[in-house]
């Protein structure tokens, strides 16, 4: 594939018009953290039937399910790794434009959207029992609730699993659950939140090396606190937050598999089977900077005189053009080489993931921050946008496994360690 | 089951800048982008809703040339059933007269129609002539600018908003409406319409196909002539009035010379 497809293209000018009208307007409102971005996302989903296009698709899974538990009869790997509820069935692109067309005006509610539905909502689909499934989510699909999934603490980023301190304890069937996590997206909101505990069977196992466990919990249970929204440097339409977890008393129900022995590993191995889709997801998050970045800078200079002539004119601003254009072709390239692969079922490994995360998301800063320079001083003032585009790639830079760790697991790859 | 004909048209966005041809003043295609006209999306979301009440078909006509394909899948991205399209070299440059005539021609090739609704105006045009002359050649009643549409059974009632005021119209079908802006907020395409459209079937038509003599369509043969086109002028600065207690006097004085009260 070199280009969308003339479907995709619809998709695209679609998503454009819905977004000239239903969001730029509101921009300033999303960035200032006056306006959560849900109700937004709910029109977004219910304007282009997503909701229902999700609940079918979710519909089918569930019934299949259904059936083959009342035969008896076994999932096979394949079954229990399918994870897609949108963009599955040849549609790939669609979800992929979706993605990328957002992140060029808010990036940070297609990461709240993210979020709740590919790491919330994809955890408890991959993980859950039948009866979890039923429970969380129908409401999560449709963005009706919205999921938090809650990873890492303030001792563990990067070494999320080996510094995880938030632990649970077997209390008669149950647990109780205590610790706090940090950073976590639509924390402050979250209606229903997937967290990540460490099971101390009180054996003196070194806490390094004990059993992850997922539980879901509900917003308002005891001793479960969300935290308002933190400041940060950008993506501010994604509220992100703190959890406090205080002898949460949790039921059976709420651990994720409703086993201690889940087939498919522990809590370590749920996570990284994520980590190839939500990186090739930052490519077409940064594609998407990128686009908006070189269309907002070719305008701009041919507009933008000094000394009697558009700053188009001028060959370092060219060379910031033309450093753009080369940008968009690799990361778009990446981009379209996901979307064959995953047509033909060979997902990117996890090496190959990495290394494209580590380039999609430094290409869109650069390019970002090559922007608000071409802008000059405009491009310092909020009203251009660009200063927003360049504090909101920069986070792609950290999230989804910082730069540094996609590096190292790039040369693992290649090292065949 | 109201079987609806939707015309819709392409033209140039409006967001975009509209040119016409140097030569013979007609509608310069390259220079703009093309949409569906948003008047149109109306009427497709008036027969959409009138479909999804009482059930029927929704067919699209367009005339327009080959890459008008775009505005007649969005329209049937929308909910659309199926279209007909009428492209031909010959109609270049035609008047609405002429338009009418060939619309008329593709709505007759839609089996038992009951209710032709278009957009009251096209964005680029202006004319606003179109449904009232196609539905005298069609020899059914016309029911104009309409801000409210009720069909019950075959009976069409139609609120028509003009400058004089609201008109409550009625008439049996078959019929033609054209609505206006305030007649409802059209929806987005859904994914799966979009999906859909690509399937949908679009029958494609030339003049001939319709029985229409070539000699009879196009610039060369129109009833009508643009003799000149000159762009808007550009905006001029405006007045400013300092009020130094007789603003409202001095505001008046200068709406008075303007002819303006
Ligand atoms: C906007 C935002 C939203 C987020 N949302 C969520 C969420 O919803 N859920 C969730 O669980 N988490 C979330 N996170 C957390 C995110 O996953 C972590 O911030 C990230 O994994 C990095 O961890 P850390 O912040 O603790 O940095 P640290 O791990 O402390 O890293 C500090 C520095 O050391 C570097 N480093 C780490 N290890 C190595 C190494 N082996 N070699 C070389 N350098 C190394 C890092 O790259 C970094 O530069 C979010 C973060 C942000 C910024």
């Amino acid at each position: 594939m070199f280009e969308w497809s003339e479907t995709d293209e619809m998709v695209r000018a679609a998503i454009r018009e819905f977004i000239g009208k239903e969001i730029r307007p509101h921009v300033d409102e999303l960035e200032h953290g006056d306006l959560p971005p849900y109700e937004l996302l709910r029109k977004l989903f219910a304007a282009f039937g997503i909701d229902a296009l999700a609940s079918d698709t979710l519909k089918k899974i569930l019934d299949k399910q259904r059936a083959r538990e009342e035969s008896g009869e076994q999932s096979s790997a394949k079954e229990r790794g399918s994870t897609s509820l949108l963009g599955a069935g040849g549609q790939e692109s669609l979800g992929v434009i979706l993605c990328s067309e957002l992140c060029g005006v808010s990036m940070g509610m297609l990461a709240a959207m993210g979020v709740s539905m590919g790491l919330g909502a994809a955890t408890i689909l991959a993980r859950g029992t039948l009866a979890q499934k039923e429970r969380w989510l129908p409401e999560l699909v449709t963005m009706e609730k919205v999921a938090a999934w809650a990873l890492t603490e303030p001792d563990s980023g990067s070494d999320a699993f080996g510094g995880m301190k938030s632990t649970v304890r077997r209390d008669g069937d149950g647990y109780v659950l205590n610790g706090q996590k940090t950073f976590i997206t639509n924390g402050p909101y979250a209606d229903t939140t997937v967290v990540y505990a460490k099971l101390d069977e009180g054996d003196g196992t070194p806490q390094r090396d004990r059993k992850v466990l997922l539980f879901v919990l509900d917003k308002g249970m005891d001793g479960f606190v969300q935290s308002k929204p933190m400041r940060k440097m950008g993506l501010h339409s994604s509220p992100t937050g703190e959890l406090f977890f205080d002898n949460v008393k949790l039921g059976r129900d709420r651990l994720l598999g409703e086993t201690e022995e889940h087939k498919g590993g522990d809590g370590r191995d749920s996570a990284k089977q994520g980590f190839v889709t939500e990186r090739v997801g930052v490519a077409a998050m940064a594609l998407g900077v990128i686009n908006e970045c070189q269309r907002l800078c070719v305008e701009y200079a041919k507009q933008r005189e000094l000394w009697g002539k558009p700053i188009a004119d001028f060959q370092l601003i060219q060379l910031k053009l033309a450093k753009m254009e080369v940008a968009r072709i690799n990361v778009q390239n990446m981009v379209f080489n996901t979307i064959e692969r995953a047509r033909a079922g060979k997902m990117p490994t996890l090496a190959e993931a990495s290394a494209i995360k580590w380039y999609s998301s430094e290409t869109a800063t650069e390019v970002a921050m090559d922007a608000v320079q071409l802008f000059g001083g405009n491009g310092y003032m909020s009203e251009y946008r660009v200063e927003q585009l360049a504090r909101d790639a920069k986070s792609l830079m950290i999230y989804a496994g910082s730069n540094e760790v996609q590096i190292t697991q790039t040369a693992k790859g290649l090292l065949g360690q | 089951m109201p079987n609806i004909v939707v015309l819709v048209k392409q033209v140039p966005d409006t967001y975009s800048e509209r040119k016409l041809a140097e030569s013979d003043h007609t509608l310069d295609r390259d220079s703009a982008d093309a949409v569906l006209d948003e008047i149109n999306e109306r009427a497709v979301e008036e027969a959409l809703l009138l479909k999804e009440a009482q059930g029927g078909e929704v067919t699209v006509v367009s005339v327009g040339p080959d890459r008008a394909t775009d505005a007649i899948r969005k329209a049937l991205s929308m909910g659309a059933d199926k279209a007909v399209h009428v492209s031909d070299e010959a109609l270049r440059g035609s008047d609405v007269l002429q338009t009418a005539k060939v619309l008329a021609a593709a709505v007759g090739k839609v089996e038992g129609y009951d209710l032709v609704i278009a957009g009251n105006e096209a964005s680029d045009g202006q004319a606003g002539a179109v449904p009232a002359i196609l539905a005298e050649l069609l020899g059914v009643p016309q029911l104009t600018h309409a801000r409210k549409v009720e069909l019950d059974g075959t009976t069409l009632k139609v609120e028509r908003e003009s400058e004089e005021g609201i008109t409550r119209l009625e008439a049996s079908l078959p019929a033609v409406v054209s609505v206006g802006e305030k007649i409802n907020e059209p929806r987005y395409p859904s994914f799966k319409g979009i999906m859909a459209a690509k399937k949908k079937p679009v029958e494609t038509l030339t003049v001939a196909d319709l029985g229409i003599d070539a000699g009879e369509v196009g610039l060369g043969n129109a009833w009508t002539s643009v003799l000149e086109a000159a762009p808007k002028p550009p905006r001029t600065a405006g007045q400013r009035v300092t009020d130094e207690g007789d603003g409202g006097s001095k505001v008046a004085e200068y709406l008075v010379a303007q002819k303006l009260i």
